[in-house]
């Protein structure tokens, strides 16, 4: 059931891709300001988003097993952390390049740029530490209790590197460069990428949530064959 | 009351066997002046870029000795089964935690004094003018430092990779400690005039100290389980 | 100036998929290496129960 959920998502999710890389290479223009480069920001900014919104839904899986003590919490919020962080990657590589075009830089310590690392550099070693936790009950409670010192701390990182940063100005900073108001057409596209690349998420989280459920399963199946042996 | 009567006994157990042994404070003294040695070589700074560096210097010398501190904390528990007595015990969880991490505390904030004198020896730079204002600086930032110290400490006791995970975990973690406590550092280093946003690093600070000890608080029994 | 807009926009869309492919081609090899292992355990927990069942 779970499988027919995610293919079918996927299927939605390619139609979707399809149809939007079909406006944006042959229908749209290219930007005024910035050619044809600001187009990587319909996979940019949707990656940042998704990134950033499962970070704090994992937040709530991790306080929901706290509470319940069900695997299946876990399991969704590693799932739904692994698929977060790679989009974050795609986030902060996409930008890059972006940047070294449009800024002419590779990098910047902005409060955006910094903070998204951060985040990065905070769910990776939560990845890290389950890799070397094999005890599932050690690692569910252990992984629950980073992710939500992980999620306080980026809303601390945010504000805090937001206030460090406009002490030392830098390059004037957001890749909405126009002030914030999108083409119509630009922005419909927009949505729909967004809508696309969340979809492609959950598919992910899905099939990773079940390979989490089967590695719990031959874990048990593991003891029991010790035990009876 | 009665958590931090319990939580100041575990501390005082924890400071009297590490005063005994002193292998904690003299590997992280040692590892801290060996730091600043090589800070002198990797930048050689002179008097102008001591003020403009000499506070992340700092701080970063006390988070690389701090992890050695905090490392141990709840890893000489292991032997002897030592921790599975103090969880067996009628001492809460929280005051266990807090008491571990105030031991931390103490022995950080003597390797924080042992490097700053140090600090000030190596690179010429005179902390006496406002060392009480320092004090408090190091003592809110090693407070956080200890704390979060004492939580993944207590969660990676018994993990084979623990020397490794525990500073990738916590260093991330500490990011908006450190600016803060480095941009106070900094002021009270370079005895220049406070500016209104000194007054938002030091709100910082406070608040990142009074969330992540709450949250420390509210997860104990998480955290600590038998 | 414009050559270079497109090498890089090129360039950003293919970091992009490349890493969704990467991850996905991980996903695909850990699933299999999963299922391969659950149907190892369930034949030896399987053999176990049909000695269990004999004696």
């Amino acid at each position: 059931m779970r499988e027919k959920i995610a293919i079918g998502l996927s299927v939605v999710a390619a139609a979707l891709l399809a149809y939007n890389l079909y406006q944006m290479f042959m229908v749209l223009p290219d930007e005024a300001l910035q050619g044809a480069i600001y187009r990587i920001l319909f996979f940019h900014a949707p990656a940042a988003m998704v990134g950033m919104v499962g970070y704090f839904v994992a937040l709530a899986f991790s306080v929901l097993y706290l509470t319940g003590k069900n695997f299946l919490y876990d399991s969704l919020a590693a799932s739904v952390i692994e698929v977060s962080l790679v989009f974050s990657i795609i986030n902060l590589v996409t930008g890059s390049l972006w940047g070294r075009i449009i800024w002419g830089i590779w990098w910047t310590w902005d409060a955006r740029l910094t903070s998204a690392l951060v985040c990065v550099l905070i769910f990776f070693g939560y990845l890290m530490m389950r890799r070397a936790v094999d005890e599932p009950t050690q690692r569910a409670r252990l992984s629950s209790a980073l992710c939500i010192f992980g999620c306080v701390d980026v809303v601390i990182v945010y504000k805090s590197i937001d206030w460090f940063r406009t002490q030392h100005p830098g390059p004037v900073l957001d890749f909405r460069t126009g002030g914030g108001k999108m083409d119509p057409a630009m922005a419909n596209i927009f949505w729909l990428n967004f809508l696309a690349i969340l979809l492609m998420a959950i598919a992910l989280v899905l099939v990773r949530t079940r390979q989490e459920s089967t590695a719990r399963e031959i874990d048990s199946l593991r003891r029991l064959a010790h035990a009876a042996a | 009351m009665r958590t931090v009567k319990h939580a100041l006994l575990i501390a005082r157990k924890d400071l009297a066997v590490e005063l005994r042994t002193k292998e904690s404070l003299n590997a992280a003294g040692a590892f801290a002046i060996v730091i600043l040695v090589l800070f002198s070589f990797a930048f050689d700074p002179g008097p102008e870029e001591v003020r403009e560096i000499g506070g992340g210097l700092l701080w970063l010398v006390f988070l690389f000795a701090g992890a050695l501190v905090f490392n141990r904390s709840f890893a000489r528990e292991l032997p002897n089964d030592c921790l599975d007595t103090l969880l067996a015990s009628p001492l809460s969880a929280g005051s266990l935690l807090v008491g571990k991490a105030f031991a931390n505390f103490v022995m950080l904030l003597a390797i924080d004094l042992v490097s700053l004198v140090v600090f000030g020896i190596f690179f010429n730079v005179n902390w006496t003018r406002h060392v009480w204002e320092l004090g408090v600086v190091f003592a809110l930032g090693t407070w956080g430092i200890s704390i979060l110290g004492a939580v993944f400490g207590a969660l990676t006791v018994d993990l084979r990779l623990r020397e490794l995970m525990l500073p990738v975990i916590i260093y991330p973690l500490l990011i908006p400690l450190l600016i803060a406590a480095i941009e106070l550092t900094k002021l009270l280093l370079s005895n220049g005039p406070p500016s209104p946003s000194d007054f938002l690093w030091a709100k910082m600070l406070i608040v990142f100290d009074v969330v992540f000890t709450a949250l420390a608080l509210a997860l104990a029994d998480t955290i600590l389980v038998n | 100036m414009d050559a270079r807009n497109f090498t890089f926009m090129f360039y950003g869309f293919l970091a992009a998929w490349l890493i969704v492919l990467l991850y996905v081609i991980a996903l695909a090899r850990r699933g299999a290496r999963l299922k391969k292992e659950l149907d190892e355990v369930k034949k030896i927990t399987g053999q176990i129960e049909q000695h269990a069942d004999r004696s």
